[in-house]
């Protein structure tokens, strides 16, 4: 148990996919601006790679090492995730108009966010068993969501600040992001 | 040989589920109210995403 809450704390603060591995820095910069727009894609990214792990590892171990094709696998994982998101569109469309309005405009997004791909790749490198990856799979896209969250606040702030012209817009937003990262790399020392 | 048998045809299972969703889904019809939903994005260097103002200029041109 403490094993797996060592590894919930590490992929969440410690090894965080956008701080420290930089990982999906597309939809860090471009989504961040505004709070509502950086909540509705951190859930949208939660769900989407919780649901893509459990059925990239289930299609690992059930379909592709009992059939010794285990050097499809990044192929098959980048189609899974791609239908995965097709599929996860139609029925948020069809059973959920409200939850469309607010996580729609992101859905394709996360097709092309390589933190998907990253953590279903991971769970099999790393060879983790079944509970491991469930904490990994939450872990990761929880970090994510933390860090775009707490992102978009400070770039909400830097849009009332006077900012010199040479670091508006993106030069001081990765500022702020290079300072955050430094930020993070102290919670090393909690594990 | 049969191994390479089976990659393609697993592939080409993937493939065909892959445009099933995506057809299935494109003929799914939107919410009400939810016609004209716009991310809050200006664009990145990815413009491979249809969210991209790119796209709007080449449409406007």
């Amino acid at each position: 148990m403490g094993e797996l809450i060592t590894l919930l704390v590490t992929c969440v603060l410690i090894n965080n996919v956008i701080l420290n591995q930089f990982l999906g820095m597309c939809p860090f910069m471009g989504v961040s601006k505004k709070q509502s727009s950086a909540l509705g894609m951190g859930v949208a990214v939660v769900f989407v790679i919780v649901v893509a792990a459990l059925v990239t590892y289930g299609l690992y171990y059930l379909v592709l090492v009992p059939l010794g094709l285990e050097f499809m696998e990044l192929i098959t994982f980048i189609l899974v995730i791609a239908s995965l998101v097709q599929l996860t569109e139609m029925f948020i469309k069809k059973y959920s108009p409200s939850l469309y309005k607010s996580l729609g405009v992101y859905l394709p997004l996360i097709t092309t966010n390589c933190v998907v791909l990253n953590v279903c790749l991971i769970n099999i490198t790393n060879a983790y068993d079944f509970s491991h990856m469930l904490v990994y799979s939450v872990g990761t896209p929880l970090g994510f969501a933390l860090v775009l969250y707490i992102f978009s606040t400070i770039r909400e702030r830097l849009d009332l600040s006077s900012v010199p012209k040479a670091f508006q817009g993106n030069g001081i937003a990765l500022i702020c992001a290079a300072i955050m990262s430094m930020a993070f790399s102290g919670l090393a020392g909690i594990v | 040989m049969i191994k390479y048998i089976l990659a393609v045809l697993f592939f080409a299972a993937l493939v065909l589920i892959y445009i099933g969703l995506y057809l299935m889904n494109k003929k799914t019809p939107l919410p009400e109210g939810c016609e004209n939903l716009k991310a809050d994005c200006e664009g990145c260097h990815d413009y491979a995403c249809l969210h991209n103002p790119a796209h709007k200029e080449k449409e406007g041109n």
